[in-house]
């Protein structure tokens, strides 16, 4: 802690408690000293300090001290009176404004870091003005009729010797009249210490009457008081000062011109005319003044005696008409001469001494009731204790008693409360409290803005300099001594606090505070001109959805406002609005893979790679191949290096979001790029952009090609507007026109056509274009946004014709693949791979149809007859040898596409292709086709085939159709078997079967056919026996006889045939005791014929491994709506089903329903070796309890092990159809008696439209012979059947 | 009245602050509560010389401004909760009963496995529950 003399409150009560001596001159003597551009004063003011007087002094005690540093105060007797307060006022306000202007400069730099702030020494926190204005506040004060230390204690009379009868002058100057009326009206003793000084100017006035005058004045006023001051010894009036003595006094003149006319020798001799009059003549004048009065007192005052007069003497005087104010003291009053015994003994730092006459005055003053002088007597008192270094508890008590008291005072104190205040909180600095400083500099505030202003900044840094800093009080106290001083008009102050402030703000989330801040900071800085620094501010304000529309409505037009107003289009980078979301960045290329949709470009890599795995050339294969030559012909910095074709667009989608309630256009959002011709024209772009940085555009720099003149690229630009909150993926392209490296840099946009926002990609981890490129793991962000470009490759452009959206489950389609090469170069060695073979069949010629579709099917259109395919097994279709595009020619292909199993579906098309001696990085490409599709129910086939109990060849088939579609008809058309072992003909006549002649929506058909087996027995041999190919087929229609039967032996037909039996059964050798059936279905009518335009030609449904055998304990079905239209936007949809059970055996049987919700990546189901998992089979039960899982015969073919995978899964091919959950009961168990049914209600919910399959459930059944007997109980499970539900959007 | 109620994370960033005055004083209020962080820093670590106050999570009276009265109180997680009223004769029993009811209702918020610790409480539910209690002390 600092010795309280040498604080700064010790200083400054060195400097203002300190005597004061009045000057009186002749105009003749300003004259004179005004050649020097200084007055009389100001000429004597730096020679009054004095650091080492060294005089021995004797106050009240016998011991004697000497002082050491000593102060005069100089002023005019004009000068002596209380200021006028609006004068100061304005004084003080000129202050405040010249300090904010030389600050100005500073403010254009960023805000201090919060660190830096702490880490400056204490003496630098608070700006150094503040010891000035508060140094002139309190000179405001002086002179006032309650204090004696402003008395004057010495008058010094000068005189010119050039002046006309100098000693008259003298004595003329020391005329009452002319005196301070403060001197005359008797609150200050007039009779003080004179002092005689003669000036005499070198420059213009003779030696001689110089030194006549002297003589005269020392016989007139006696040798003692009389001094000869000589100046302007320069003629030429042109010396300059090293260190100039004024310069810190006068700040406004330029500082070299003072004092021009006054050498060396003529400073020394103020000097030491100022030193002499201090040691000489003032203090042993005080000394003397204060021994008498001390004596004086000690007779009247002291001693009980006199204690108990006065005290008697006092309460006399109580009933005083006017107590509030007490009763005026004139200097020769008791009260007045112990206070000026206090200051006069104060000034001589005799502090013992001081302190006890303002002990001794402070009762009298308090008895009296006169409120004022007891608090200057409490404050000198608080003062002196502090000065001295006595009891700080004392001291602070003093002034906290003289502070309140002020205060008690209302306005007319609030001054004097003020500069008590000034005093307590430099003393509570002194000692390091600085928080309790703060809160006096709050409670000195007042009313007025400007001060309140001033004592607020000054209260915010005592803020920072506690232990430990209370940095969110700084901050506070800055906003608000920032508002006061904008509502003063002082701007340049109000951005300085703000500034500071800033730094307390910058990194917290309180950003509401902050907002506010930002903003207001950025209106100053406009209204000081300095847009740019204003924009920088502003910009930080944008992002703020948080705040209400007006406020963000009032920040955006402020800040256009601002943008306009600075004249040129700044560039920002990182500029909040809008919001950029890079999570959401997604770069799609093409280089030797290419897609022929967006749609395909978004389907995961892993799903084409699967796919391509065949087809293109292998990888990893040890054999030197020509990748691993690419990799040698590629210079290595390119490997990671994404590779691109020139002529090609690479597509960046990039996610803009609006936070703001108010809606933004945007504009001209394009992407920064840079190319370089090779690797070595590449400089590296090491402009590593910061956060947020401001500037005249630059960024179109970047998108100028670095080789030539012309744009080696091309960029999109696109428009949009963001309503408010709203979310915007906007894709943006480049497409390179050269080779060379491409790098995506960044990406540019206009706010409201006023200002340019950039944003760089490169410091920010980019998911990117990751969804593709299987060197993934080694990519750098970085790296992921460069591209090789590499020369114009030919591109084949691939779709499927009238590919429809939607069709029914089993409608055939003939379609047309149609691919198209735009470049001159060939290409050649086409191979396909498609994804589910069972839905699509690629044809075998190019345009291989004459005869309208599905007429080419029938039989007798020989022409068509295509020889059976041999080689189905491996997916891959090549596309013959002699097959090469080129030249902008295109190539149809006809593809067959059967909609086996209801359900959406994803399709993939890759189409591999190779080019000729176009580029050694890529020789080959590939062409990526996804289609979805919807596949609705149509209609459901089961086949139950019962053994002729008399004939041995024959069976009886029972067919069950059900219409399962949703409103359309469908016509039955024919029925045929697969192979040549059986033959089948009807029982009953068609129309017998169906009068209306199609089936309804939801409408069911059963009808009975017999088959019989033509193999001889014994026979294995199926080729020896042939079957004429009429015997195989039913037609089921009635009109149109010459119609012809549909030829199922023929492809297409036969080819989906073939997979049919593949994906429907498990093994492929064909047991003895299935039978395949094939059922042609023809389209009736639609109920809304707008609402499908490519109506479904014809329906084949396959059953195959149909087998011979059946029955079954338990029967049940599954109750509910088949499509159902519901919001989805809105919420999910439950729909509520009905499950009916009927018990077909003897026994009761209890059955526990178990649902099971399946989960899209659930494990694939376990293997079953048997054709059920988890029944016992029990000897007792009849050969009859056997139970099987389909009752419906085959449930549409599916062999048992493909229904297990139902549990875990939904089958593959509905692998995009998206889940659902059983909502009710997971598990119920019920009992049911024999042959009677029972209802169970359950529920789903779904997420999404979307075409579900509610197989997934489990019946358990356990079923007792008689209704006691445990022991023979039998038990298994029954899979659920498939059960199609249509969930469709509403509209 | 409480005219505020603010929770404030351990590294003194905003997790929820909610004013219930009519009037547009948002960021008068956002000041206090920000200020009063001072004062709980300087409570924390000076802590009163009473051993009773050891392991309270209730600060009391943090600072009476002019028209506020600002009360503190900080969980074991560093969390601070902070009132504003402008009741001026408050009972500091009915304070302890309001935190220890608004600490309850930001446990369950944060116990929201949606919710991330360190950032806003935005739960709806939390919301309504701490307006709930404050309209309930209001009318004690």
């Amino acid at each position: 802690m600092v010795e309280p003399v040498n604080s700064s409150l010790g200083k400054m009560l060195l400097e203002e408690v300190s005597p004061v001596v009045m000057v009186l001159c002749t105009p003749l003597v300003e004259e004179t000293f005004l050649k020097n551009g200084l007055s009389f004063l100001e000429t004597l003011k730096p020679f009054c300090n004095f650091s080492n007087i060294d005089v021995p002094v004797r106050t009240s005690g016998d011991q004697l001290y000497r002082l050491k540093k000593f102060t005069l105060r100089l002023f005019y007797a004009s000068d002596i009176r209380q200021p006028n307060v609006e004068v100061a006022k304005q004084r003080l306000e000129h202050v405040i404004t010249q300090a904010g202007e030389k600050d100005f400069q500073e403010l254009k730099s960023d805000p201090p870091q919060i660190t830096e702030i702490l880490s400056n020494p204490e003496s630098e926190i608070a700006p150094t003005w503040f010891q000035y204005y508060n140094k002139e506040l309190i000179r405001t004060l002086s002179f006032s009729d309650h204090e004696a230390f402003d008395h004057p204690v010495a008058c010094l009379l000068v005189v010119s010797s050039k002046d006309e009868e100098p000693i008259n002058k003298f004595v003329d100057l020391f005329n009452t009249n002319r005196l301070p009326s403060l001197l005359n009206d008797g609150a200050m003793d007039p009779k003080i210490l004179k002092h005689f000084l003669l000036v005499h100017d070198n420059q213009d006035a003779t030696t001689e009457r110089t030194s006549k005058v002297l003589s005269e004045m020392r016989s007139t006023f006696g040798n003692n008081e009389c001094n000869l001051l000589c100046t302007n010894s320069s003629k030429e009036g042109n010396v300059e000062h090293q260190a100039n003595p004024w310069a810190s006094f006068k700040s406004s003149v330029s500082a070299d011109k003072l004092g021009c006319a006054l050498t060396g020798d003529d400073i020394v001799e103020i000097k030491d005319l100022m030193q002499e009059f201090a040691s000489r003549h003032i203090i042993p004048y005080m000394e003397q003044k204060v021994r008498e009065l001390n004596q004086q007192i000690s007779a009247t005052r002291k001693g009980l005696r006199n204690q108990i007069k006065n005290l008697w003497w006092r309460k006399g005087k109580d009933d005083g008409p006017d107590s509030t104010k007490g009763p005026m003291y004139t200097f020769s009053s008791t009260e007045s001469q112990i206070r000026i015994l206090g200051d006069y003994a104060f000034m001589l730092h005799d502090y013992e001494l001081a302190l006890s006459s303002y002990r001794l005055i402070s009762t009298d003053y308090k008895l009296d009731k006169a409120w004022k002088h007891y608090a200057g007597v409490q404050e000198m008192m608080g003062l002196a204790y502090f000065i001295s270094d006595q009891s700080k508890k004392e001291a602070e008590y003093c002034m906290e008693n003289a502070f309140s008291t002020y205060m008690k005072l209302g306005k007319s104190g609030f001054q004097n409360a003020t500069r008590c205040g000034l005093w307590w909180a430099e003393m509570l600095k002194a000692r390091d409290q600085h928080k309790e400083a703060a809160s006096v500099y709050f409670r000195i505030c007042g009313e007025e803005p400007l001060h309140a202003a001033v004592m607020l900044e000054q209260a915010s840094y005592c803020f920072v300099l506690t232990k430990p800093p209370m940095l969110h009080k700084y901050g506070f106290h800055l906003v608000l001594s920032g508002d006061h001083y904008k509502n003063c008009d002082q701007v340049n102050h109000a951005i300085r606090t703000y500034r500071s402030a800033i730094s307390v703000y910058k990194s917290t989330t309180w950003s509401h505070i902050k907002d506010h801040v930002y903003f207001h900071i950025g209106q100053w800085y406009a209204i000081v001109g300095m847009h740019d620094v204003a924009v920088k501010n502003m910009l930080k304000v944008l992002d703020c959805g948080y705040q209400s529309k007006a406020t963000q409505e009032i920040f955006l037009r402020d800040f256009f406002d601002i943008v306009k107003k600075t004249g040129m289009k700044h560039e920002v980078v990182g500029l909040q609005l809008p919001v950029i979301s890079i999570s959401s960045l997604q770069v799609i290329y093409e280089d030797h893979r290419t897609y022929a949709s967006q749609a395909s470009a978004l389907v995961e890599e892993s799903i084409w790679q699967s796919l391509e795995d065949d087809i293109i050339p292998s990888l990893n294969s040890g054999k030197s191949n020509w990748l691993e030559l690419q990799s040698k012909l590629l210079p290595k910095k390119y490997k990671e290096s994404n590779v691109c074709v020139a002529g090609e667009s690479v597509k960046v989608d990039l996610e803009f979001r609006n936070p703001l309630l108010i809606s933004t256009s945007i504009t001209s959002v394009s992407l920064i790029c840079e190319l370089a011709a090779n690797s070595d024209d590449l400089k590296l772009v090491d402009k590593e952009p910061s956060s947020s940085s401001l500037g005249p555009q630059s960024s179109t720099e970047h998108n100028q090609g670095t080789t030539s003149g012309f744009s080696s690229f091309t960029l999109s630009e696109v428009d949009f507007t963001l309503g408010g909150g709203e979310k915007k993926m906007v894709r943006l392209t480049v497409t390179p026109s050269e080779e060379g490296i491409l790098k995506v840099v960044g990406v540019r946009w206009e706010l409201s056509g006023s200002i340019v926002g950039v944003h760089y990609f490169q410091s920010v981890p980019v998911k990117a274009n990751t969804t593709k490129g299987r060197r993934k793991n080694k990519l750098t962000p970085t790296d992921a946004l460069k591209f090789l470009v590499i020369k114009s490759l030919p591109r084949l452009e691939g779709t499927i014709d009238h590919l429809p959206e939607e069709l029914y489950a089993g409608d055939l389609r003939y379609l047309v693949l149609d691919l198209k090469n735009k470049s001159e170069s060939p290409i050649k060695n086409l191979k396909m791979k498609i994804s589910h073979p069972r839905f699509v069949s690629p044809g075998n010629h190019e345009e291989e149809l004459t005869t309208e579709f599905p007429d080419c099917l029938k039989k007798g259109d020989e022409q068509n007859i295509v020889q059976h395919e041999t080689n189905r097994t491996s997916s891959v279709f090549a596309f013959p040898k002699d097959v090469s595009l080129q030249g902008d020619k295109s190539l149809r292909w006809p593809i067959w596409l059967r909609a086996a199993i209801p359900g959406t579906l994803s399709l993939y098309f890759t189409i591999y292709y190779e080019m000729d001696n176009v580029s050694s990085i890529m020789k080959y490409r590939t062409l990526r086709m996804h289609y979805n599709l919807q596949v609705l129910p149509s209609l459901q086939t089961s086949f139950e085939i019962t053994p002729s109990p008399s004939r041995l060849q024959e069976f009886l088939v029972r067919m069950d159709i059900v219409n399962c579609a949703n409103s359309d008809c469908f016509q039955i058309h024919q029925l045929s078997t697969v192979g040549c072992r059986w033959s089948i003909s009807l029982l009953q006549p068609v129309d017998t079967i169906l009068p209306s002649k199609s089936l309804l929506a939801g409408q069911a058909l059963s009808c009975f056919f017999m088959i019989k087996d033509c193999r001889k027995s014994g026979t294995e041999d199926e080729k020896t026996m042939s079957l004429p190919a009429s015997q195989t087929d039913v037609k089921l229609f009635t009109q149109d006889d010459d119609e012809k039967l549909f030829d199922i032996v023929n492809s297409p037909l036969a080819s989906f045939h073939e997979s049919e039996r593949s994906s429907q059964g498990a093994s492929t050798r064909a047991s003895p005791n299935t039978v395949d059936f094939i059922l042609i279905s023809r389209f009736a009518k639609s109920s809304n014929p707008s609402a499908v335009p490519d109506l479904p030609k014809i329906l084949s449904h396959h059953s195959c491994h149909n087998s011979i055998r059946t029955s079954s304990p338990l029967s049940w079905s599954l109750d509910g709506p088949q499509t159902i239209h519901h919001d989805f936007s809105t919420s999910l949809c439950e729909i509520k089903l009905k499950m009916v059970i009927r018990n077909t055996s003897d026994g009761v049987s209890s059955v526990t329903i178990n649902t099971n919700d399946c989960l899209p990546d659930a494990a694939v189901a376990t293997p079953s070796s048997g054709n059920q998992s988890g029944w016992r089979y029990i000897p007792t039960v009849t050969e009859e309890m056997k139970l099987t899982s389909d009752v419906m015969g085959s449930r549409l073919g599916k062999p048992p092990s493909s229904m297990e995978s139902r549990l875990g899964k939904p089958p593959s091919s509905m692998e995009s159809s998206p889940p659902f959950i059983w909502s009710g009961l997971s598990s119920t168990k019920v009992q049911i008696q024999p042959l009677s049914t029972t209802e169970i209600p359950l529920q789903i919910s779904v997420f999404s439209p979307g075409i579900y399959d509610l197989s997934s459930y489990k019946l358990n059944w356990e079923l007792s012979e008689h209704e006691n007997a445990s022991s023979s109980t039998s038990s298994g499970t029954c899979q659920g059947y498939p059960y199609y539900l249509a969930a469709l959007q509403s509209e | 009245m409480i005219v505020c109620v603010a929770v404030v994370g351990h590294q003194n960033n905003p997790l929820y602050i909610q004013s219930f005055t009519d009037a547009d004083d948002a960021l008068k209020l956002h000041h206090i509560v920000h200020c009063s962080l001072d004062v709980i820093e300087e409570r924390v670590n000076n802590p009163k010389k009473s051993g009773t106050t050891l392991n309270e999570a209730f600060l009391g009276l943090l600072y009476p401004t002019l028209n506020y009265k600002v009360y503190g109180y900080l969980t074991n997680t560093k969390v601070k909760f902070i009132l504003v009223t402008t009741d001026l004769d408050v009972r500091d029993t009915d304070v302890r009963t309001f935190f220890r009811k608004f600490h309850a209702a930001y446990v369950d918020a944060v116990s929201n496995p949606f919710h991330v610790p360190g950032k806003r409480i935005t739960s709806r539910n939390f919301a309504q529950t701490v307006s709930n209690i404050v309209g309930s002390y209001g009318l004690n």
